[in-house]
């Protein structure tokens, strides 16, 4: 089957997008970015394959359809045990990694109590793996980085009181390996990967195959179906290093814009707030850009800001936005920086302030500054398409919604649950172009 | 003799200084640092404080009195509060009594202080409201690159072509550095062009406090940053500022040792006071 690819290449994520040739999106992947653009590339596209196998296993166990109310339970089964053997791998490298950092010279003097206490935190990482993956069961972040860095941090700093040992030293190890790990391509076959998930499934619990045909041989045969990449289009802020040639690069203004206008043809104006930027961008009739503003370098007003204020709280980004919605009294946030807005959180936390007002101030913060963004760049005209990963949360798209209406009136607001994918989208279909042209 | 305690609770780190004072004759009794990691700076504080307190066979009692500084007011066992200028001017005193300016270098802000001889404030500056030349900026930096806080120095010291950077925002840092590292700069030189850019801030902070005579003693956190020290020292000469740069192995405790001073001083004249009424 050919498959067109978009990579969007961000400051914080990387996205790819598996097109086919019916124009119809079969897989979506997305990683950290990481100092290794090839390996952030790589990632990302082998996540889009990963989902395009699923999206090939939903279409042969006839997922959705009536008489196989079974088959969409094996399959998230599957996804499930799928990450969790992903999860143990880089686990296993992330500890003999740390375990090699240990012969370094600033380790030498407490090696000993080093390894003990990597062993302890790493078998309790192991012990609680599954518990991560479990029905229902809620993670911050997807990503291996996030997840391992933050349970690991848990657990080094129990373990580092109880052994009386340096908590510096045992984070420490962790920080010098985790960057190595991260810029390993994963290895191994995917096709492996998913029979060993079955297997783990089917030996954990033998009556997940009681259903509508035999799952596993349905499995095998969607496996068997070969995903030929046909043509490969890069963007994104790190497209000038992308390690594609340059017939094989687009800017990202173009790909928000082509992106947004598939998604929604009748949109005029988009605003995208990503990881460090944020874009206002006005499209014609066809996707094609006519104007654009963007943020200057500072992360106020940009998706990291929510990130850094999500860390501080300890919280994960996605339950930012539910819990600002609880509030009905924002705060007035003073300051512009992200890190000094961090520490008055800090602040105002500890003189009693309510959480869900600090946040929802937070937001308003942010939203404030992409509304200037987009008056910059020609305002709003009918329709506004809302993309970037900030688009998924809630109490910002309260927020913008109050601020576009006072300032434009009754417009078109579009938000689709895919939004962060818009880039890479945009960038699929100019794959897709190059070939069919 | 008056035992006295001073606690500094910073953004980065919290630190607990205790001391024994009689007359002129001022003697460290005992020192602790500790990293914040996320954890709840008061709760910390009050932890940090009373293990400093157990090792230096002390009770909370025996203290008469205890002093914060930073954001320690929030402290409910405190005596009472000083501000950081005078604090960090007064434990400068302390550290060089040669001292006439502090640089101060912390987690989110960089502050010149100018005083007397006696740790009196004369004048102060700070840096904007925005974290990049900050120690946070540092810290995210070096996180990222897998280097560990007393690494940084060391490895500074060996840049042999330092990449410029100018006012990125702390948070974005992160991404400055993935590039930095895909470009194949070395840590030495993206550290080392880190301090120059924090340096040269710093050095015009230092300018805009007017004529200055006596040395300026580094404080704070970063003050045990050799890096830092080293792009400061050119960094005076660069901007035609005409002072000695000098930094302590204690410099991290100058706000703690501050505090407890001034917590020492303020006993004595309400005790005074009390006697005279």
């Amino acid at each position: 089957m050919r498959t067109f690819v978009g990579i969007d290449l961000g400051s914080t994520t990387t996205k790819a997008v598996l097109m086919d040739e019916n124009k119809e999106v079969i897989g979506r992947g997305i990683t950290n970015s990481r100092s290794n653009y090839a390996t952030a590339a790589r990632v990302a596209s082998e996540e889009a394959r990963i989902d395009a196998r699923f999206t090939l296993f939903r279409r042969a166990l006839h997922v959705g359809e009536a008489g196989h109310e079974h088959s969409a339970e094996f399959l998230a089964a599957l996804e499930r045990n799928f990450r969790l053997i992903q999860f143990l791998e880089q686990l296993d490298d992330l500890e003999e990694t740390c375990h090699r950092q240990l012969e370094a010279d600033r380790f030498k003097s407490i090696a000993g109590p080093l390894q003990e206490a990597l062993h302890i935190i790493f078998a309790r990482l192991r012990q609680e793996a599954a518990s991560l993956y479990a029905p229902g069961a809620k993670r911050k972040s997807d990503f291996f980085r996030d997840i391992a860095g933050s349970r690991f941090h848990v657990h080094a700093e129990a373990v580092a009181r109880e052994m009386g040992i340096a908590l510096d030293m045992v984070l420490n190890a962790y920080d010098k390996s985790i960057i190595e790990v991260e810029n390993r391509p994963p290895g191994g076959d995917l096709s492996d990967k998913f029979r060993r998930a079955v297997a783990r499934m089917l030996a954990a619990d033998s009556h997940a195959a009681d259903g509508e045909g035999d799952f596993a041989a349905m499995i095998e045969s969607a496996l068997g179906i070969e995903l030929e990449e046909t043509y490969l289009v890069g963007t994104g802020y790190g497209r000038v290093t992308l390690p594609f040639s340059k017939e094989h690069i687009r800017s990202e203004i173009l790909c928000h814009g082509l992106g947004a206008h598939m998604m929604y043809p009748g949109t005029r104006t988009v605003l995208d707030i990503g990881g460090q930027d944020t874009k206002g961008i006005q499209i014609d009739g066809h996707g094609i850009v006519e104007n654009f503003q963007m943020n200057d370098r500072c992360a106020a007003g940009c998706g990291r800001y929510l990130g850094y204020i999500a860390d501080e709280m300890n919280m994960g980004l996605h339950e930012l936005g539910p819990l600002a919605m609880q509030s009905n009294r924002p705060a007035r946030i003073n300051s512009t920086c992200t890190v000094f807005a961090g520490a008055e959180l800090r602040d105002r936390l500890s003189l009693g302030e309510k959480r869900e007002d600090i946040l929802a101030g937070l937001h308003r913060a942010i939203i404030l500054r992409a509304i200037s963004i987009i008056s910059r760049s020609g305002g709003v005209t009918d329709q506004f398409t809302f993309t970037g990963g900030v688009a998924k949360n809630e109490a910002a798209v309260r927020e913008l919604r109050k601020l576009i209406q006072e300032n434009y009136g009754e417009v078109t607001i579009n938000i689709n649950p895919d939004s962060i994918y818009t880039g890479a989208l945009g960038a699929s279909e100019f794959a897709r172009r190059a070939v069919a042209a | 003799m008056t035992i006295t305690s001073g606690i500094d609770v910073g953004t980065g780190a919290i630190k607990v200084v205790a001391f024994a004072v009689e007359g002129d004759q001022e003697r460290c009794l005992g020192k602790r640092v500790e990293r914040v990691r996320q954890r709840d700076p008061l709760k910390l504080a009050g932890d940090i404080y009373d293990d400093l307190l157990k090792e230096t066979g002390l009770a909370r009692a025996d203290v008469a009195y205890c002093a914060t500084t930073g954001e320690g007011e929030a402290l409910t066992f405190h005596t009472g509060h000083f501000y950081s200028m005078t604090t960090h001017a007064r434990g400068a005193i302390y550290l060089n009594p040669g001292s006439r300016a502090v640089l101060d270098t912390g987690a989110l802000h960089g502050r010149a202080i100018r005083m007397d001889d006696r740790g009196k404030v004369l004048a102060y500056k700070m840096t904007s409201q925005c974290a990049s030349g900050s120690g946070q900026f540092l810290e995210n930096i070096a996180r990222y690159l897998g280097i560990a806080q007393d690494e940084i120095g060391s490895l500074s010291q060996r840049a042999d072509n330092p990449e410029k950077v100018s006012g990125i925002c702390a948070v974005l840092a992160e991404t400055d550095v993935i590039n930095m590292v895909s470009r194949g700069i070395s840590s030495p030189n993206i550290l080392r062009g880190i301090h120059e850019s924090m340096a040269d801030r710093l050095a015009k902070l230092l300018k805009t406090l007017g004529s200055l005579d006596g040395t300026v003693q580094m404080t704070g956190g970063l003050a045990l940053d050799a890096g830092l020290v080293d792009a400061m020292k050119d960094a005076v000469v660069k901007a035609r500022v005409d002072v000695a740069i000098e930094s302590h192995p204690d410099a991290i405790y100058a706000g703690a040792i501050g505090a407890a001073l001034w917590g020492a001083f303020r006993h004595k004249r309400l005790a005074d006071m009390a006697r005279a009424a």
